[in-house]
């Protein structure tokens, strides 16, 4: 087969992938916020202007806004000259590849998560439309934290694509491939979590108001600790990066590959799972603030718990990588 | 794409492979290779399950504290031993990935 040849399939497959899964979070996030906004059209047919306005937002800050990452990376998949001349063939392909499920998958779990503060946004709004601004205002803050894993996959699917990571090639494509589904997945359940999270406290602001600003602090912490997921997947995709001066061969490539896939699907579910309990938390503390500490601490304590997982997943990662 | 194009894509893509990486694999190194994808798939999948479920025991025990504060020390207890029994199965998948990375490999 003709370089050129392997070159285009290797983009073709990058961008699809990119864009195919980017997509499908932002797709399903956005009917999440359209469905609870036609509820709340239902409930209040003569507040049509807020609910519309509410239900715009959310789904532009929501779906569109992570929806463009995967667009901006398929497009340089597509169109970027080759920078490096030495990288050719299965390398070019892999790289390609290792880009597109890094912000695919990154992308597919903030774009379904931030489906949650949109959707309860909308409920909050039907029920007191006079409290349009804060619950607006948190719910695009709410999102923005949920965007952020999404911006860790931008970063390493941009470092793939413009700095070619050194190693002979079968080790090249086990770092490119491996980073990219670290980073990739690892972001997926921290999106989804932090999400859910931020839709659990803006429930709470919508149902009361009067606590807004305990709950929405409680919102922040509860999104941060469900990160911690993604932290793993950037670090281990860092640490991919620099393994290249290992053995040459197929067991240095499922080594690398192998602590991709721990590291990043690992994450999943520490990550989905820190956002449940941070929901119900900030529910119960925008219900009753003076309970705030002992709510805040039995979270914390449950999210630590949950991301037990995740730290087996970063052991492993780290024992294929350093001491098999 | 049929099938016959798709292996002739990934030949390709592996005839680029380095000359001085083995271009048949051996056995004992494709035990290993299998031995390490195996770990990081156990882990990796393994963990989805308990971190999802200690997520659910832990939003649950808030929503109760939150209705009656005074028992906060009874349904904490009761988290952490409901979370702990959700653990094994992450635990089963982790001490599956050292076996197959440390005796097997």
């Amino acid at each position: 087969m003709e370089p050129q040849t392997l070159e285009a399939i290797g983009r073709i497959f990058g961008a699809g992938i990119a864009v195919g899964l980017g997509g499908i979070g932002a797709g399903i996030g956005m009917g999440m916020v359209a469905a609870s906004g036609d509820e709340g059209l239902m409930r209040q047919p003569t507040q049509n202007n807020a609910m519309v306005r509410t239900m715009l937002i959310g789904q532009a800050v929501g779906g569109g806004t992570v929806s463009v990452f995967p667009l901006v990376i398929a497009i340089l998949i597509l169109f970027m000259p080759a920078t490096d001349p030495e990288m050719v063939g299965g390398n070019f392909v892999a790289t390609m590849i290792g880009a597109g499920l890094a912000i695919g998958l990154g992308s597919f779990g903030s774009g379904l998560g931030c489906g949650w503060p949109g959707a309860t946004a909308c409920d909050g709004v039907a029920r007191n439309p006079r409290k349009i601004t804060p619950i607006t205002l948190r719910m695009v803050i709410g999102q923005a934290v949920a965007q952020s894993p999404t911006i860790f996959a931008m970063v390493i699917a941009l470092l793939l694509l413009f700095t070619q990571q050194p190693g002979t090639d079968v080790v090249h494509i086990g770092i490119v491939l491996g980073a990219g589904l670290a980073i990739g997945a690892g972001a997926l359940g921290p999106g989804i979590g932090s999400g859910i999270a931020a839709g659990g406290g803006i429930t709470g602001i919508g149902k009361w108001p009067q606590n807004q600003d305990v709950t929405f602090r409680n919102m922040l912490v509860a999104q941060a600790v469900c990160q911690t997921p993604a932290i793993f997947g950037l670090l281990v995709a860092f640490v991919l990066f620099t393994r290249h001066a290992m053995e040459p061969g197929w067991t240095s490539l499922a080594q690398l590959l192998a602590a991709g896939i721990a590291a990043g699907f690992g994450g999943i579910g520490a990550g989905i799972g820190s956002g449940f309990a941070g929901e119900t938390a900030c529910e119960a503390i925008a219900a009753r603030v003076r309970s705030e500490n002992v709510i805040l601490r039995t979270m914390l304590t449950g999210q630590a718990v949950s991301q037990t997982t995740a730290v087996y997943a970063l052991v492993i990662a780290l024992v294929v990588l350093y001491i098999v | 794409m049929d099938i016959g194009t798709i292996s002739a894509v990934v030949q390709t893509v592996m005839s680029q492979a380095p000359e001085e990486a083995a271009a048949v694999i051996t056995g004992s190194e494709l035990l290993q290779a299998a031995s390490f994808i195996g770990a990081g798939l156990a882990m990796g999948f393994g963990a989805i399950g308990p971190g999802i479920g200690q997520g659910f025991a832990a939003g649950k025990a808030c929503e109760a504290i939150g209705r009656s504060p005074e028992n906060s020390n009874l349904l904490t207890r009761t988290m952490l031993l409901g979370q702990a029994v959700s653990e094994t199965t992450g635990i089963y998948a982790f001490v599956i990935s050292l076996l197959l990375l440390l005796y097997l490999a």
